[in-house]
C-alpha cells in the first residue's frame, strides 16, 4: 500500500528529514463529523481496533463531545494504515505525534 | 446465513433515487470524506485518494444496485453478510456528500439529532433531508441485525 515508506525502527541516514521526522511513536486521531450515526462509529472501532463494545463506546462519545479521540498510538507506517481503514469507513482522520513518549 | 429483507413503501422511496444517483455521479472524483492528513508523500497521497475512490465507487454502486427492476417490482431490498459492510459504508459515504451539497443551511445541530419539522422545508431540502433519514435508517437496521456478520468478516 506504500509508495514511500520511512521505517521508524532504522536509523536515518544524515540529512534525511523525512525520516527523522516520521520516527518515533505518532497517534491516530478521529475527528467529528455531524453525519455518521453513534452506532456507525461504534461499529467501526470495534471492527478496525478489535476494541469491546465500552471501549468502542467511550472513544465514539470522546469524538462526539470533545470532537476528536486519540483511538491508537504506534509507529507511524501502522498508524498510516490504520488513518486509512478509517477513511475507507469515511471517517476524518488525521496523525499527530505522541509527544507523551 | 443471516439475512433481512425489507420492504420499503415505492411511493416515497422511488423519488430519493435520483438525489442517490446525482450524488453517486458527484462522489465518482470527490472523496466523501476528506483526507486531512498534511504531510503525506504526494505520490502516495494520490494512490490513497486512487485506492479510497475506487473502493467508494464499488461501494456506492454496489447500494444503486439494490434498487434494480426486482424492487421496482416487489419494493424489496434484502442485505446479507455479502453485502451488509458495503451498504453502510456506501450509506455513510452518500450522506456525508448530502451534507456537503445540501444540507449544511440546516446547521450540524439538527443534522445530529435529526430533529427537523420536514414540511417547513422547500422541496429540494425536503428530498435531500427525507435522503438522509432514510440512509440513515438503512445502517441502523443493518447494524442492528447484522453488526456480528460486518465484525466477523
Amino acid at each position: 500500500m506504500r509508495i514511500t515508506s520511512a521505517n521508524p525502527q532504522l536509523s536515518p541516514s544524515p540529512g534525511s528529514e523525512t525520516e527523522l521526522r516520521l520516527e518515533g511513536l505518532w497517534r491516530v486521531v478521529v475527528l467529528n463529523d455531524p453525519v455518521n450515526l453513534m452506532s456507525y462509529v461504534v461499529m467501526v472501532f470495534k471492527k478496525v481496533f478489535g476494541y469491546d463494545e465500552q471501549t468502542a463506546r467511550q472513544k465514539m462519545l470522546e469524538v462526539h463531545e470533545q470532537g476528536r479521540s486519540v483511538v491508537w498510538s504506534g509507529l507511524r507506517e501502522k498508524a498510516e494504515a490504520y488513518a486509512f481503514t478509517l477513511q475507507q469507513w469515511h471517517l476524518t482522520a488525521v496523525l499527530e505525534p505522541d509527544e507523551a513518549h | 446465513m443471516k439475512r433481512i429483507e425489507v420492504k420499503l413503501a415505492l411511493p416515497v422511496v422511488a423519488p430519493l433515487l435520483d438525489v442517490i444517483k446525482e450524488l453517486a455521479d458527484s462522489l465518482r472524483k470527490n472523496l466523501a470524506a476528506p483526507l486531512e492528513l498534511k504531510d503525506l508523500d504526494p505520490e502516495f497521497r494520490e494512490a490513497w485518494t486512487d485506492e479510497l475512490l475506487s473502493t467508494q465507487n464499488e461501494e456506492v454502486s454496489t447500494l444503486l444496485a439494490l434498487f434494480d427492476d426486482d424492487f421496482f417490482g416487489d419494493g424489496v431490498v434484502a442485505f446479507d453478510e455479502n453485502n451488509a459492510e458495503i451498504i453502510v459504508r456506501a450509506c455513510a459515504a452518500v450522506r456525508l456528500r448530502l451534507r456537503e451539497k445540501y444540507l449544511k443551511p440546516l446547521g450540524d445541530e439538527a443534522l445530529e439529532s435529526g430533529d427537523l419539522d420536514l414540511m417547513t422545508l422547500d422541496e429540494p431540502l425536503r428530498k435531500a433531508f427525507m435522503c438522509y433519514l432514510f440512509l440513515a435508517t438503512i445502517q441502523e437496521l443493518i447494524i442492528q441485525h447484522l453488526d456480528e456478520s460486518i465484525l466477523g468478516a
